[in-house]
């Protein structure tokens, strides 16, 4: 084994990491200590690496600073949900420490992982130990150990900051008590020695498989959509698969096999490798791109879609977008803009008419990407512009975006739920400079309460109360306020959790799961329960969560 | 005649909302404003009472704001100068009302003795400004010298109103389109700002705590920003509403404990605010004292 790796040696390193978090993101997932229903970590994780991987992927030869650009600008884009901010700053610090050097030893690499680590914890408010950060810290000190004792061995050095930090995320339930309780391990600490140990099999010359899944992101889908985007798809099959060369393939084949290639089809891809080469085409004769591919060696991978049976749904999805965005896209510039994250038609409609230029769809079941926020900001022609994320788990990717954005001033006011969102909106006012408004939201979204109701999705213990898989479960600001076998009762004990002397109105938004008799008599509960309060009943059409309430 | 003994009047109109009965203790004359209610005319204070006022409104009586007749107008000087020998009359502000362009007008046939002030005060701030002016006038300034003092100070006020429902708003054609934008979907408390010429959105807010909140942020604001910093011996501090008594005497406890020391004096809003508003507003104001 080598005791040096240079760019190619680290980019198939990273090339396996990644491939790894994703063939275990929903092993990941399933780590949630909330039983929410919801994409979370594994899969927030897995986009965020899988955006670097994609550009790292489609380097010939990347000499070290190139490769350190496409691992950290990639991620920084891609990061989405707290794990993979915090992911994408570890590959930020890593690639920073490393991008003069051509090779990497012991030294170099135990001085890249603290670089990591640190810059990692800067990214984020209030760190919190006993999870990816306590695991990362651990592989850092480790790997600082093992240099200062002069260990100049880069498999036994890998192998024993990989021991160390399973061992430290063993001991994540020790410091984190809702881990403790649900009986789980982090599940971003686990994401990232995932990345860890694909990196450190590739390096021992395990089996590598190079293919991107090119599905497994929202720029890629829509990549994917563009050539076919017209009515009539010409060629139907969409076809993918890795040539194992058994044979000199030089320039020149590439040119004969991809001149071939545009003979019987389009949207060709062909990325040539030491020893693999990735091939995607779409062709009405995916056999005959197989024949000829044949010549050159033994295939793996292959995927061949119909992508004609698939059209017609991605093309309504394609044609709403469009509509939206082509409803949006000449802004008059203006001062101060908006962006929020929402999703239900209802909420959507609220936010408009509160006064958001710009809604993006997440929440959730997907929180978008700081790419996703880079992309709303770049939309909204005014100076100044508010994020309100609406999700505590969509806080940080904003964060992120605001610190990459130049022409623009980003405000991001940390709102966790669409009621706060609400209140710091309507507390805005134009009058008063942005300092002062940020102030005077950041402050009024305080004093709302949010309570949401949603199910169960696994079985578990938090907060001390039992949880079965498909029960209700009404969620304050701060843990699970009730949980039972029927949506009202649920939704009137959360609510009869979140009263407090001195509140003036209760505010009701129903799911698109919930049909408006079953909301009205509901208000009606609590209008009874409450004669005190106001009550005022909106349809949000919002998934996942029937209600959502809050009270001011 | 010898400037000592010009004696100086001090007149304004109903909007003021200094009654009848205050007038007369102040030393002073309210010019009444007419209302047509149902096409029939009242006069406030005169032939209208609050009460009955709110009565029609929540009524769904059609209630019209008029400027009063010229000749109306002309009489009533012509009263005062019976035994004053000049006037200095302060009408609601030229921004909500044409009255104030009409009295301007008028008072170019009384050759001088007549000074309308056109410092676009309303209610509470128009008040203070009728107070002011007979503090100048008795400090010996004539009615021109008031008038232009007055017009110099005419931006040292501010006043903000938390409504308790759009619809009279609305119903009255009297929104700008700032406030037209606000809240579709969700039932709002709209703050408004008087400042200046024109009344306008200032914020919004759900609960009565928040307006409440951001109204005494703004005037806070306001005295440090422009009026010189928030303190008693420069500045008045008044609240006003609309059928909303118990309210404001709560929010004058709280004021209190915001600026303590102040003086807050609590007056209902005038009708021809309140006709657009409805009834459940708060507002408060604040005016620089002058020097």
């Amino acid at each position: 084994m080598t005791n040096i790796i240079d760019a190619k040696e680290l980019a198939k390193m990273f090339l396996a990491g990644a491939k790894n978090l994703e063939s275990r993101k929903e092993w990941i997932n399933d780590l949630n200590v909330f039983p929410v229903p919801d994409g979370d970590t594994g899969t927030n994780m897995t986009l965020t690496i899988m955006s670097a991987a994609k550009d790292v992927a489609a380097m010939e030869n990347p000499d070290m600073k190139a490769l350190c650009k496409a691992i950290s600008s990639g991620s920084l884009r891609g990061a989405r949900g707290n794990s993979g901010v915090i992911l994408s700053q570890l590959f930020r610090g890593f690639t920073k420490s490393i991008k003069e050097k051509d090779k990497l030893d012991v030294p170099v690499f135990a001085d890249a992982f603290e670089k990591a680590v640190e810059t990692a914890y800067k990214a984020v408010m209030k760190p919190k130990e006993g999870t990816i950060l306590t695991v990362a810290k651990g592989a850092s000190i480790r790997a600082r150990e093992l240099a200062g004792e002069g260990c100049e061995d880069l498999g036994y050095f890998f192998d024993e900051i990989i021991k160390y930090a399973d061992e430290v995320l063993e001991r994540t339930p020790e410091m984190l008590p809702v881990l403790k309780q649900a009986g789980v391990v982090d599940s971003g600490g686990q994401g990232l020695m995932q990345v860890l140990k694909g990196a450190y099999d590739a390096y021992l010359g395990k089996e590598i498989d190079f293919s991107i899944e090119e599905a497994s992101g929202d720029s890629l889908k829509k990549a994917n959509l563009e050539p076919n985007s017209d009515f009539d798809i010409k060629f139907g099959y969409c076809t993918e698969f890795i040539i194992m060369l058994s044979k000199n393939f030089n320039i020149k084949h590439e040119m004969d096999f991809k001149e071939y290639l545009e003979s019987i089809g389009d949207s060709i891809v062909v990325v040539a490798d030491d020893d693999v080469v990735k091939v995607h085409v779409h062709t009405n004769d995916p056999g005959l791109a197989i024949q000829k591919a044949l010549k050159y060696g033994a295939l793996s991978n292959l995927k061949i879609d119909n992508m004609r049976l698939e059209h017609q749904e991605k093309l309504f999805k394609e044609n709403q977008e469009s509509k939206e965005e082509a409803a949006q896209e000449p802004m008059p510039h203006k001062e101060v803009g908006f962006i929020a994250v929402s999703v239900g038609e209802g909420i959507n409609e609220i936010f408009k008419g509160l006064g958001v230029d710009y809604m993006i769809e997440g929440g959730q079941t997907m929180n978008p990407s700081t790419e996703d926020m880079l992309n709303a900001i770049d939309k909204v022609n005014a100076d100044t512009i508010f994020i309100l994320p609406n999700n505590k788990n969509i806080i940080l990717a904003a964060n992120q975006a605001k610190a990459m954005v130049e022409n623009k001033k980003i405000i991001v006011i940390p709102t966790k739920t669409v009621p706060q969102g609400i209140t710091a909106i309507i507390n805005y006012v134009p009058d008063l400079t942005a300092e002062e408004n940020e102030e005077t939201m950041k402050r009024e979204m305080g004093n709302v309460k949010t309570g949401q109701v949603t199910y169960a999705v696994r079985d578990t213990v938090i907060d001390d109360k039992k949880i079965k898989q498909g029960d209700y479960m009404g969620i304050g600001d701060k843990g699970i306020l009730s949980v039972g076998s029927e949506v009202s009762d649920v939704t009137a004990c959360m609510v009869q959790e979140m009263m407090e002397e001195g509140l003036e109105l209760i505010s009701v938004y129903y799911g698109e799961d919930v049909a408006m008799e079953e909301a009205e008599s509901l208000k009606q509960r609590i209008e009874d329960a409450y004669p005190a309060c106001d009550v005022e009943l909106q349809y949000g059409g919002q998934p996942i969560y029937y209600y959502i309430i809050s009270a001011e | 005649m010898d400037r000592l003994s010009t004696r100086v009047a001090v007149a304004t109109d109903s909007n003021s909302g200094i009654t009848q009965m205050e007038a007369k203790e102040l030393g002073i004359s309210v010019l009444p404003m007419p209302f047509m209610i149902n096409e029939e005319t009242f006069f406030e204070d005169i032939t209208l009472s609050q009460e009955e006022f709110y009565e029609k409104l929540k009524g769904g009586a059609n209630v019209v704001t008029s400027q009063p007749s010229p000749e109306s107008v002309m009489e009533f000087w012509k009263d005062i100068l019976k035994e004053y020998d000049e006037i200095v009359y302060i009408p609601m502000s030229s921004g909500l009302s044409g009255s104030c362009q009409s009295a301007l007008m008028l008072s170019e046939e009384f050759d001088g003795k007549v000074q309308v002030v056109n410092n676009q005060r309303i209610s509470v701030t128009q008040r203070q400004s009728v107070l002011d002016a007979m503090l100048l006038a008795g400090r010996g300034m004539n009615a021109a010298e008031v008038k232009d003092f007055l017009e110099k100070d005419k931006f040292n006020s501010s006043i903000y109103i938390m409504l308790d429902t759009l619809y009279y708003l609305k119903k009255g054609g009297r929104i700008t389109p700032a406030a037209a934008a606000i809240g579709t979907m969700l039932r709002l408390k709209p703050v408004l700002q008087i400042q200046g010429e024109k009344l306008d959105a200032f914020a919004k807010a759900r609960t009565s705590n928040q307006g409440k909140s951001i109204m005494i942020n703004a005037i806070r604001a306001d005295m440090e920003n422009r009026f010189g910093g928030a303190k008693a011996d420069n500045i008045w501090l008044e609240i006003a509403h609309t059928k909303n008594e118990e309210a404001a005497n709560q929010l004058k406890e709280e004021l209190l404990k915001e600026f303590s020391g102040f003086d807050i004096v609590i007056s209902p809003l005038s009708l021809s605010v309140a006709c657009h508003i409805g009834p459940g507003s708060l507002a408060i104001a604040c005016c620089k004292k002058i020097t």
